[in-house]
């Protein structure tokens, strides 16, 4: 559903709000107060895909919801794939992990949908030689300690990872990329055989967890508690990066409608600028980003009518 | 689990243990039916939801012990000898007996277990009966008490039929060819079976952790059949079931979390408790390997003429 994504829907959805505006002389818009409307009315729309697809499963539930043509369910999901990530995180200290952020995957988190752990370490050691998108270590014994393509690596100097794509020898690992720049870097090598889901648990039943002797997390069924940004991981062996994999929903890239010349007063849109950034959202979704910036419009130039129209045509959305 | 090459099966691919795998198509693993219940009876469209894995792990688990308390009948068994001590330390996943037997002489013979106390706590008493304390308020305690010790050094008598009983060595005298003594056993009321027992008896002490023998035991090897709970000591990659047991296990869970949880009907609840009660006994049955040909050896004996 989301295959289809409109080109330049930030310039369409700007020139349909001043259209609106201007049609009975309301007032006009500068391209900041537009990218602040535009960046809310983008947040609350991608909010309510998550509701909706809650709403969805219950109707389903109520037997409501068909298949087919009649399935409401794969629509909302698809866009909400759309922004879904995987990336290892970055350990901050030891069994600790930072949360997906800009420093370190590039994207805030909206929520943590699966966090899967490679608690066995097959291998540590230091490289001894660099030779490009290889592991070299000449004193490891690569074949004999039960390592196989798919394992990762993780270059704990430099944090950077990468996976194992064939045993050479008993001294050599083929990588699918390139982590060991430098000598004397120290590595671990984890198994991916022993992939697993750790479940986040509350903080205040933790301490219970970890106490019983039926539920204690164990490398078969790890767990992780959240505080502030920090995952803190048990069995607390899980402590590298390479060894925590988080499945995650970003948040929609800051909608920025750009321009670089102003031709009668008038700023010309260019979406060559490097800070250019679209809506992330579907083109059905258009006309709810013009009501919701309309909305922001009509109380920024208090025009109560222009809220009252925009309103009405959620309404008349929400109620067909 | 992913299924394993014949070659990993029967050799465990050229590592050692070679047997690693022997048998295992019998069993599940625990992580695999805790998997399998997230994936298949829990999620939005199924009763189970909203439920945090770790239940699904304790009520597996739970319900793993259940059986291998009576229904899996897998019986562990361990072979020690019993030192002067004529203490048998229970094993360290020990749960519950099944047999204790002396083996000797090339067979097995099992023991019977002592109606009566083969030891007991003391505390000392001055020549008053006081009972004396130490400075903090406990009360002080031998090393053994008197049974304990009579028992350690084989002066101990005992109601069973064997080496200490008490009548045993006692002089008697012969008349008329027959042979008479001071306490003839078994004559006014006959013999009392519940202690007529040539062997060794053992009394289990659950909280000390013990099998605390009677003197014949000393030096004698001791073989322990019994049961555990199937945690492994904890170890969750070596807990397993077997197969048979499996759609129990499913059922086992749906049912513990189902019943414990608020608002759900109790029609739901009842009709998963009937499901969890059919497959256990429908497994039971197909653990227990009742068919023709194990009856036949049984049944071969039927029509022979009792003399």
């Amino acid at each position: 559903m989301y295959i289809c994504k409109k080109e330049l829907m930030i310039n369409s959805v700007r020139n349909a709000v001043l259209s609106v505006l201007n049609k009975n002389n309301y007032g006009y818009i500068s391209p900041s107060d537009f990218n602040l409307y535009a960046q809310n009315a983008q947040m609350e729309i991608y909010e309510e895909y998550f509701n909706s697809y809650n709403k969805v499963i219950n109707a389903e539930n109520a037997r409501l919801s068909g298949v087919d043509y009649a399935d409401m369910e794969q629509p909302t999901a698809e866009v909400l794939e759309y922004f879904l990530r995987t990336d290892y995180l970055t350990k901050i200290a030891a069994n600790k992990f930072s949360m997906p952020t800009p420093a370190t995957t590039g994207y805030y988190t909206y929520m943590l949908l699966d966090v899967k752990c490679r608690p066995v370490t097959l291998k540590t050691g230091t490289n001894t030689s660099v030779v490009s998108s290889q592991l070299v270590d000449s004193t490891a014994t690569f074949l004999s300690d039960d390592i196989s393509a798919g394992d990762v690596v993780t270059n704990i100097t430099t944090g950077l990872v990468s996976t194992v794509t064939s045993v050479v020898s008993n001294t050599v690992l083929a990588l699918d990329s390139n982590i060991f720049l430098a000598s004397a870097n120290s590595y671990g090598v984890f198994s991916s055989s022993t992939n697993v889901q750790a479940e986040k648990v509350i903080n205040n039943k933790l301490t219970l967890l970890v106490n019983s002797n039926l539920t204690q997390p164990t490398n078969e069924f790890p767990v992780y508690a959240l505080q502030g940004s920090e995952l803190t991981f048990y069995p607390t062996t899980i402590s590298n990066k390479g060894q925590v994999e988080s499945t995650y929903f970003r948040y929609p890239a800051v909608p920025k409608w750009t321009y670089i010349t102003l031709t009668n007063g008038e700023p010309v849109f260019d979406q060559s600028q490097n800070d250019y950034q679209d809506f992330e959202l579907p083109p059905e979704d258009e006309y709810k980003l013009i009501t919701r910036i309309l909305q922001y419009c009509g109380v920024s130039i208090r025009e109560t009518e222009v809220t009252q129209f925009s309103m009405a045509k959620e309404q008349q959305e929400q109620n067909p | 689990m992913a299924y394993i090459s014949q070659y990993q099966y029967y050799e465990n691919g050229g590592v050692v243990p070679e047997d690693a795998n022997w048998g295992s198509y019998q069993f599940i693993s625990l992580t695999d039916i805790v998997n399998n219940f997230l994936l298949m009876y829990a999620g939005n469209h199924s009763l189970v939801n909203n439920e945090e894995r770790y239940k699904i792990l304790f009520h597996a688990k739970r319900a793993i012990q259940e059986l291998n308390y009576d229904a899996f009948k897998e019986i562990k068994v361990l072979e020690l000898t019993v030192p002067d001590t004529l203490r048998f330390i229970l094993p360290s996943d020990y749960v519950n007996w099944v047999r204790v037997s002396l083996y000797k002489d090339g067979w097995l013979r099992p023991l019977t277990e002592n109606i009566q106390t083969l030891s007991s706590k003391a505390y000392l008493q001055d020549n008053t009966g006081r009972i004396l304390f130490d400075q903090y308020g406990n009360a002080l305690s031998p090393q053994y008490s008197t049974i304990d010790l009579e028992r350690l050094a084989k002066t101990k008598k005992s109601i069973y039929l064997n080496q200490g009983n008490q009548y045993n060595g006692q002089l008697g005298w012969n008349y008329d060819g027959m042979w008479y003594f001071e306490a003839n056993i078994g004559a006014a009321y006959g013999l009392n079976t519940e202690t007529a027992n040539f062997n060794p008896t053992f009394n289990i002490d659950r909280k000390s952790g013990v099998i605390n023998f009677d003197s014949s035991m000393s030096g004698l090897s001791c073989i322990l059949e019994y049961v555990s709970d199937g945690m492994e000591q904890g170890d969750n990659s070596l807990i397993t079931v077997n197969k048979l047991f499996e759609a129990y296990i499913y059922a086992a869970v749906e049912y513990e979390i189902l019943s414990s949880k608020l608002g759900v009907q109790e029609y739901i609840v009842a009709r998963s408790r009937k499901k969890r009660k059919a497959l256990l006994s429908n497994a039971k049955i197909r653990i227990s390997n009742i068919h023709p040909g194990r009856l036949l050896m049984n049944m071969r004996g039927m029509d022979k003429q009792i003399k």
